[in-house]
């Protein structure tokens, strides 16, 4: 995987940066709105190995095998929209500072006007929003969006992520977990937690062995 | 919103003119808290050419929504009653000091701060003790997310703190076709 993704080359994509764009989407997808019933036969279709994500899309496609679509949407209420507010507030703001619409959002909202990336029609919640962070990081690992513009120590798909993600989706997906309404959801949270995780861990390798290499010397 | 109303009799003084182009008025001077049997507009005293008028007796309204600003009033150095007239004639009298302050800044009254007659100040006091809440200012500030301290939106919504329909037309079953 290289941070120096050029748009208009529009370079083959790994298999593996293929598998990690689906995935964001996949959470993006279902923190986004409650699962139809298609989207729920599609997810009691997915199978795991052995590993901890495996694992956790088992349990995933058992709980959406199992599940009802009335019951998930009005779980889904209760978690992310709520009389007043929802359970969670899945904002980037929120998880940082406290207070919604906060800086992080201005940073966020800048940061995706210099890679040229708006907010869709129809779309209502701020940016910071957990699915619409995750549907970004899908577009990069897919190549389709292009973080290299952004500025110095933030360059880059490691870069987004560590800035406008790193810092609280791992604890969002931790109160998504023990939420008093998660049902259905207490299983996407396991699987986005380890998910946040390995990427975590997967860009702070990469850095590690861009630094080694001595990349960094020449700059970006 | 508890409300009372105290009534109390104002007296004007008007001096004579300071120059010969200058004209008489009447200015509130003073401030009784029994009301005495006369018309508003009796001469009370002459002495020399210095007048005494009475201007009427007008009401107080205490509203209980503004008893720490009474408190403020009681607290200062001389507790007063504001006065204010427009053409001659007694259009308000308050107790609460800022309101009496934003009328002292318009150029077209007169307003005067009059000393607060003892009785009043034991009438309001009695008004404060019945109707005061205590309302600590709490001032928002940024701290770390990580504060214990710092009352902030739970990240988790209790169930406690869930809302739900427990009276009212809201818990019955939605009218309509059935």
């Amino acid at each position: 995987m290289t941070t120096a993704s050029t748009a208009n080359a529009a370079p083959a994509r790994s298999e593996q940066d293929v598998l990690r764009a689906q995935q964001w989407a996949l959470i993006a997808s279902l923190l986004l709105k409650a699962p139809d019933r298609g989207a729920l036969d599609m997810l009691a279709g997915l199978t795991g190995d052995g590993t901890a994500l495996g694992q956790a899309y088992r349990v995933l496609a058992e709980t959406a095998a199992s599940a009802d679509v009335d019951a998930v949407s009005r779980e889904y209420f209760e978690v992310f929209v709520g009389v007043g507010r929802g359970e969670l507030l899945p904002y980037a703001s929120f998880y940082l500072t406290g207070f919604l619409n906060e800086r992080p959002l201005a940073d966020l909202r800048r940061d995706l006007g210099m890679m040229g990336i708006a907010r869709a029609e129809g779309r209502f919640e701020p940016e910071d929003h957990i699915a619409s962070v995750a549907e970004v990081m899908a577009g990069l690992a897919a190549g389709e969006f292009d973080a290299s513009v952004l500025g110095c120590g933030a360059a880059g798909e490691a870069g987004f992520f560590a800035r406008h993600l790193e810092p609280w989706a791992a604890q969002f997906f931790d109160d998504l977990a023990v939420t008093p309404s998660a049902r259905f959801y207490r299983a996407v949270a396991e699987v986005g937690r380890i998910f946040v995780d390995i990427e975590t861990r997967a860009f702070a390798l990469e850095a590690k062995a861009h630094r080694a290499s001595g990349a960094g010397a020449r700059g970006l | 919103m508890p409300r009372e109303v105290l009534r109390v009799a104002v007296l004007g003084v008007s001096h004579p003119p300071a120059n010969k182009w200058a004209v008489r008025c009447t200015r509130p001077a003073a401030l009784m808290a029994d009301l005495p049997t006369l018309s508003p507009g009796a001469l009370m005293a002459e002495v020399g050419e210095v007048r005494t008028y009475y201007m009427g007796d007008h009401a107080v309204v205490l509203h209980s929504g503004e008893t720490a600003h009474y408190i403020d009033n009681l607290r200062a150095a001389r507790p007063s009653i504001w006065v204010s007239c427009d053409g001659g004639a007694v259009t308000l009298v308050t107790a609460d000091p800022y309101e009496g302050e934003a009328m002292a800044s318009d150029p077209e009254r007169l307003v005067e701060a009059l000393d607060m007659p003892a009785a009043i100040a034991r009438q309001i006091e009695v008004f404060i003790a019945a109707h005061h809440v205590g309302e600590v200012f709490h001032k928002r500030k940024r701290v770390p997310a990580t504060s214990t301290t710092d009352q902030r939106a739970p990240r988790i919504l209790p169930a406690e703190e869930k809302w739900t329909v427990t009276r009212g037309k809201g818990a019955l079953p939605p009218k309509g076709k059935i």
